[in-house]
């Protein structure tokens, strides 16, 4: 547990959401939370053990609902749509058992969404998954790159996609979309 | 895109999700063996014509150690397995 409070400012903040009327919409989520949820490192990714996670999660913090996507063997991000304070935090971390580890990344992975009729066409040019919906399906996530930065891919519906990507990482690729989704977006768009 | 390469735990990625390492030198020496000997492990490559087992690191997607089949003369890629399996089998 940290013993500084964390200020989380959206890397986003002095972008104005220009593209309103594009057919390409790139938009900030500005609220909500990123937790990594560590487990113990196994040769597999273990279904069962996520389930088992998931009704822990339910019973622990029914307030912040969520869901889990899977990072690696082990490993989660544990993501949802409620502000969560640091004191709250701090409870569910000490109440998950002990072979799970929760560290609180909602300041260090920062979400965007790519929504639009054309949005398979903006991410195929970086992203190294097959979009395909029979492939890649409404609910699912993947950890992958664009172009060269990193970033975790969640299917929300068939034209809209969640981005989770480094902070450090996220104005970079904020620009980088815009520039994949500019044949759609026209100049003045 | 070039090759693809089967993550066990992401599925088909292309190859530029990937770092390599190179050969995987088995089987490891017993921690006291001779000096030559763990010189030939550390060191040493056999650079073979044909299939070569080598470490892939999936540093773009899950970040786990791979062990992957590959022949060197057709690019072509075989099993690839979680490298802690090898450990477990006692074989790295
Ligand atoms: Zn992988």
């Amino acid at each position: 547990m940290r013993d500084f409070p964390l200020n989380n400012v959206s890397p986003f903040a002095t972008m104005p959401d220009g593209q309103a009327h594009g057919a390409i919409h790139i938009a900030p989520v500005r609220t909500g939370f990123v937790f990594h949820v560590l487990g113990q490192a196994t040769g597999t990714i273990d279904q069962t053990r996520q389930q088992q996670l998931q009704k822990m999660m339910d019973a622990i913090a029914p307030d912040l609902g969520g869901e889990l996507r899977v990072l690696s063997p082990g490993q989660w991000f544990w993501v949802g749509e409620n502000d969560v304070s640091q004191g709250r935090f701090g409870e569910i971390a000490g109440q998950l058992p002990g072979e799970f580890a929760l560290s609180d990344q909602t300041h260090g992975r920062v979400r965007l969404r790519v929504t639009g009729a054309r949005v398979c066409d903006v991410l195929a040019k970086g992203v190294m998954i097959d979009l395909d919906e029979g492939i890649f399906g409404v609910g699912q996530s993947a950890m992958t790159q664009i172009g060269h930065i990193g970033a975790m891919v969640t299917r929300l519906d068939r034209d809209s996609f969640e981005i989770t990507v480094l902070r450090s990482f996220a104005d970079s690729l904020w620009h980088e979309l815009h520039h994949m989704a500019a044949e759609f977006n026209g100049p003045h768009s | 895109m070039s090759s693809l390469v089967k993550c066990p735990h992401c599925g088909l990625r292309p190859r530029e999700e990937f770092t390599i390492r190179g050969e995987v030198p088995t089987p490891r020496p017993a921690a006291g063996a001779d000096e030559s000997v763990w010189f030939d492990h550390v060191y040493l490559r056999d650079n073979p014509r044909g299939q070569h087992r080598e470490y892939w690191h999936h540093s773009g997607g899950c970040r786990r150690w791979l062990v992957l089949d590959r022949n060197t003369v057709t690019h072509e890629t075989g099993d690839v397995v979680d490298a802690s399996t090898l450990k477990s089998e006692g074989r790295a």
